[in-house]
């Protein structure tokens, strides 16, 4: 090993000694604790009793998880296309635009700022029975009826939590695009244009394959965000009615803090991490594959 | 037997210096914040127990309902828990068949408070032939109506279904009457006051009583006066909500507790409320109690103060000074007090406590509750016949008390 | 006669405008509810007939509502500043250096991003008390920096990434060693991307609940979601109070946002090398 190779690893290695002790400090260790919670009949003070896997064995029989496995799924088609393709499109379109961008910028992006638990309860007013949408596409319109009970009902509850999670996203995704626009050099789509390519053809071959590094980034990340989503389920439906539109970490935080059964819930966490690895291997093959360069 | 001398000497060295000590116990509770719960608490009733017994403090916090379950359990799992917890009762039994919790019975004055209180909600504090705390305060729900609508409200079951349809009017959406929501909250006074039941009175079985044709013939009276349009859509959880149905005239009478009229009334000043009794079934007129009891920690290292502190709290004082915020008292003593016996409404409420049962205290209520939820809003949404949906959720709660 | 360039103009203005506006309703319902006279629920009207700011008023003068706003700030101040510092040495290393178990480190912080939080709640709790973290403002700092490091570790990797080598190389003949082409050449030049980050990092400390409820015990400790879960009352809610609140809540990462924005909209290259 020469010298100056030594002396990169220790270079190295001060600049990732705060970092690595930190995570591996304060959330590797709890991680495997938690493993370990997983395969015993936690007991929340005395003596918890080593029962191996029996804890997953029961994740896979409980037709809960199933259910929550369907929910998550919907949630996902609905809500991941629709924020990519959405944010994608005001991203290219506030690229374009001179003026007002400070303030259009900010007003999509309003909603990632708002907590969860207050953009939950906003939707839940509007689409209370009572609420604007019936008003105004069932009463004014006539599109709906008008008492239509959104949220009692895993066929309307999942597409109103997902258009939440669209809403509340799409900013988001918008930033990330805009950050990687920046990136994107002017010459090619400059060149394109003179080559007599149109505005949309430029964003389809040359800025959307330029972007897709922040595509595949934007991808993973809302896949884990959607399978990991609580909050907006929790309050607006809390898994009912009779665990319709329950999903995993709902019912786990039930089994947790409602049943106190910790060994149970650890293993429905464990489970659900193990698929979310899955599928983001999945994208990252496929995405590398479509865009290989 | 003698004990050794300098254990004795020990003994009085300690108590000596405990005398001089300051002690701090901490209180854990939900008061509400936005109303005058949390202020009382905290500007009148604890000032003067500190001012009758100097040394001690109390330090008091308040946490958001919703949480409250899950931080008293965290706290409890790493050891760091509060010395008096004021909590649902519900989870009393819970916390108690946890180990989380200070058998009562045992302390000097208890069986003094025992009989100061009312029963039904000392029940709640009861499990496995030990006392784990006492009621702090209790609610029940009462029949709401709008007295502009009605005279006289129904009084037995049968009058109850005459009076629903006839206050209702499909064309206008107005209906007779909204259970709240499909929470046994709110539909456990309807199966008790039919002589239904959830388990056998010793809680180890739920078959023959949950699927009993009484439970049954209640679920079924209500649902089915919803799907002939009888009842507002809030007992399958849409609509208006039941205070501003009432409050606009669209529901002419719902059920609720003492925390409901203060909201409504100032919301819609012009519009006339009372209360009444819960109709009678072949079971009489059953409600469900509510409210707080007082438990210690088992884990507290200030059992002493915390004991005095849990005796003031069930003074008449005390109980009096918290009566005004809406925390209806517990002790017997109330019933003769002025400020009950001239209240526009509490008096329903009491005499509605006297007969009122509470949830089934066991370790399980939390499970036993989602199961019965279920039942009840499947047969809402025509799943399920409630008998068929009542005889699964039996058999599920058979295994639960197993 | 318009020319195409104003015709393709407006209809990209026409389409960011809608946008914007149907983005906008939800929040413009908020207010209105707001502005509500003691609304406990929402009634039909879109606007208040008797408009009222008592809300924001009640909300702003209620219980310590100042003083949670400040721990929050302070905790979410503290928690940006050593997430974005720590995530960008480490992601500086990831990009720029070799260096044995690279990957497998790499793919330690992939894995940790996929596993639900909430999981680590029950041994973290363990863990903070073993440490005397409980009831602490630092608690709260320790365990959302680590949240973080993952997600920005990753994130902040691709903007290093992008660093022309050239610049770097050039420095290095002038005499700098990696720290100080680190600080002096790649931090100026990923400027955006840790704009970013410390935006991400100071929202997801300013909206977080859970973990401050669990470890939080003095009420004078608390933050603001804590609070605004406060005026949800056990027995029914004042929406107005409660969504007044939570539009004050919402004003400093606005501020915030505000303020970086001049960090996204510079290019990539500025920062430069001035010595």
């Amino acid at each position: 090993m020469s010298p100056w190779r030594k002396g990169e690893y220790v270079v190295a290695a001060l600049f990732l000694a705060p970092g690595l002790i930190w995570f591996w400090t304060f959330a590797l260790y709890p991680l495997l604790y938690a493993f370990w919670m997983s395969l015993h009949e936690w007991r929340i003070r005395g003596t918890s009793e080593f029962i191996g896997l029996a804890n997953y064995a029961r994740v896979f029989q409980d037709p809960v998880n199933l259910i929550a496995l369907r929910n998550t799924v919907v949630y996902a088609l609905i809500s991941i296309p629709g924020q990519m393709i959405l944010g994608l499109a005001i991203a290219l379109l506030l690229a374009k635009a001179t003026r007002g961008k400070v303030v259009l910028r900010l007003i999509y992006y309003l909603p990632v700022i708002c907590s969860w638990v207050v953009v939950s309860l906003i939707f839940m007013f509007l689409f209370n029975s009572e609420g604007l949408i019936n008003r105004f596409f069932g009463e004014s319109l006539g599109w709906v009826d008008p008492n239509t009970a959104w949220l009692n009902d895993a066929a309307t509850a999942l597409p109103v939590i997902a258009l939440l999670g669209i809403w509340k996203g799409v900013g988001w995704v918008m930033i990330i695009y805009l950050a990687a626009l920046q990136g994107v050099p002017k010459e090619l789509t400059e060149a394109a244009r003179i080559d007599g390519a149109s505005g949309f053809q430029v964003a389809r071959f040359v800025t959307i394959p330029l972007l897709a590094p922040a595509t595949l980034f934007i991808l993973v990340l809302l896949t884990i965000g959607a399978f990991q989503s609580f909050i907006q389920f929790y309050i607006m439906t809390g898994g009912g009615p009779f665990h319709s539109t329950e999903v995993f970490l709902s019912y786990m935080y039930n089994q947790a803090f409602n049943f106190l059964d910790f060994g149970y819930a650890s293993a429905i966490a464990w489970v659900l991490a193990g698929l979310i690895l899955l599928i983001s291997v999945i994208q990252f093959r496929f995405i590398r594959q479509t865009y290989s360069y | 037997m003698p004990k050794p001398f300098h254990m004795t000497l020990l003994t009085v060295a300690m108590l000596a210096a405990s005398v001089g000590m300051a002690q701090t116990i901490t209180f854990w509770h939900t008061y509400s914040t936005g109303s005058g719960e949390e202020q009382t608490m905290l500007e009148e009733v604890i000032p003067r127990f500190e001012a009758e017994n100097p040394g001690i403090t109390v330090e008091a916090t308040a946490f958001p309902y919703q949480e409250f379950r899950q931080k008293l359990l965290t706290a409890f799992a790493g050891g760091v828990v509060p010395d008096l917890v004021r909590m649902d009762i519900i989870w009393v039994p819970e916390f108690a068949d946890m180990g989380a919790l200070e058998q009562l019975d045992e302390y000097d004055g208890f069986a003094q408070l025992q009989s100061s209180v009312f029963p039904g909600i000392l029940a709640t504090n009861f499990w496995d032939g030990h006392y784990y705390g006492l009621p702090l305060d209790t609610n029940t729900q009462v029949f709401l109506y709008n007295s502009d609508a009605i005279d006289e409200p129904p009084a037995t079951f049968d009058e109850f279904v005459t009076f629903v349809q006839e206050a209702s009017d499909p064309t206008e959406e107005v209906f007779g009457y909204s259970l709240p929501g499909p929470y046994a909250w709110y539909f456990l006074p309807w199966i008790w006051s039919n002589g239904g039941a959830v388990t056998d009175p010793d809680i180890t079985v739920a078959s023959g009583y949950l699927n009993s044709p009484a439970t049954v013939e209640a679920v079924e009276m209500l649902v089915g006066l919803y799907d002939e349009g009888f009842l507002a859509p809030t007992i399958a959880g849409s609509g208006l909500g039941s205070w501003e149905g009432l409050g606009s005239g669209q529901y002419v009478a719902t059920q609720d507790g003492p925390w409901a009229y203060p909201s409504i009334t100032s919301q819609y000043p012009d519009m006339n409320f009372a209360h009444a009794p819960f109709p009678a079934g072949d079971g009489g007129s059953i409600s469900v109690v509510g409210g707080e009891d007082i438990v210690m920690f088992s884990d507290s290292d200030d059992k002493e103060a915390a004991w005095k502190f849990t005796q003031f709290l069930l003074s008449p004082w005390a109980q009096m000074t918290m009566a005004p915020t809406g925390q209806i008292p517990v002790i017997k003593e109330a019933l003769q007090d002025p400020y009950i016996q001239e209240h526009p409404f509490y008096g329903i409420y009491l005499e509605q406590l006297q007969t009122a049962k509470p949830r089934t205290p066991h370790p399980e209520w939390p499970r036993i509750e989602g199961i019965i939820q279920t039942a009840f809003q499947r047969v809402v949404a025509g799943d399920a016949s409630a008998q068929e949906a009542f005889d699964r959720a039996a058999a599920e709660v058979d295994a639960l008390l197993k | 006669m318009v020319s195409r360039a104003l015709l393709k103009r407006i209809l990209i203005y026409a389409a960011l405008i809608i946008g914007a506006l149907v983005m906008m309703i939800p929040f413009l319902y908020t207010v209105s509810t707001a502005l509500k006279p003691n609304a406990f629920v929402f009634t039909a009207d879109f606007f208040p007939d008797r408009p009222t700011a008592q809300n924001f008023v009640d909300a702003w003068g209620s219980n310590n509502f100042k003083r949670y706003f400040l721990n929050s700030l302070k905790v979410a101040i503290i928690t940006t500043f050593f997430t974005v510092a720590i995530a960008a040495t480490q992601a500086y290393a990831f990009a720029r250096m070799r260096f044995p178990g690279k990957d497998l480190l790499f793919y330690m912080y992939l894995i940790a991003m996929m596993i639900p939080a909430m999981l680590m709640i029950i041994p973290q709790f363990l863990e903070a008390r073993t440490m005397g973290l409980l009831n602490t403002h630092l608690g709260l700092i320790v365990f959302y920096v680590v949240g973080s490091i993952p997600f920005q570790t990753f994130f902040l990797r691709g903007f290093f990434e992008a660093i022309p080598n050239e610049l770097l190389e050039a420095s290095y003949i002038d005499g700098a060693n990696r720290f100080t082409a680190f600080a002096r050449i790649a931090v100026p030049l990923a400027g955006p991307g840790l704009g970013t980050a410390a935006i991400f990092a100071f929202l997801a400390s300013w909206d977080e609940f859970t973990w401050a409820l669990t470890i939080i015990n003095d009420s004078g400790l608390r933050t603001l979601p804590i609070a605004l879960r406060l005026f949800q009352a056990q027995h029914g809610t004042q929406w107005g109070l409660v969504f007044a609140a939570s539009l004050i809540a919402i004003v400093p990462v606005v501020i915030v946002f505000v303020a970086f924005q001049n960090v996204f909209v510079k290019g990539i290259s500025t920062g430069g090398i001035k010595g």
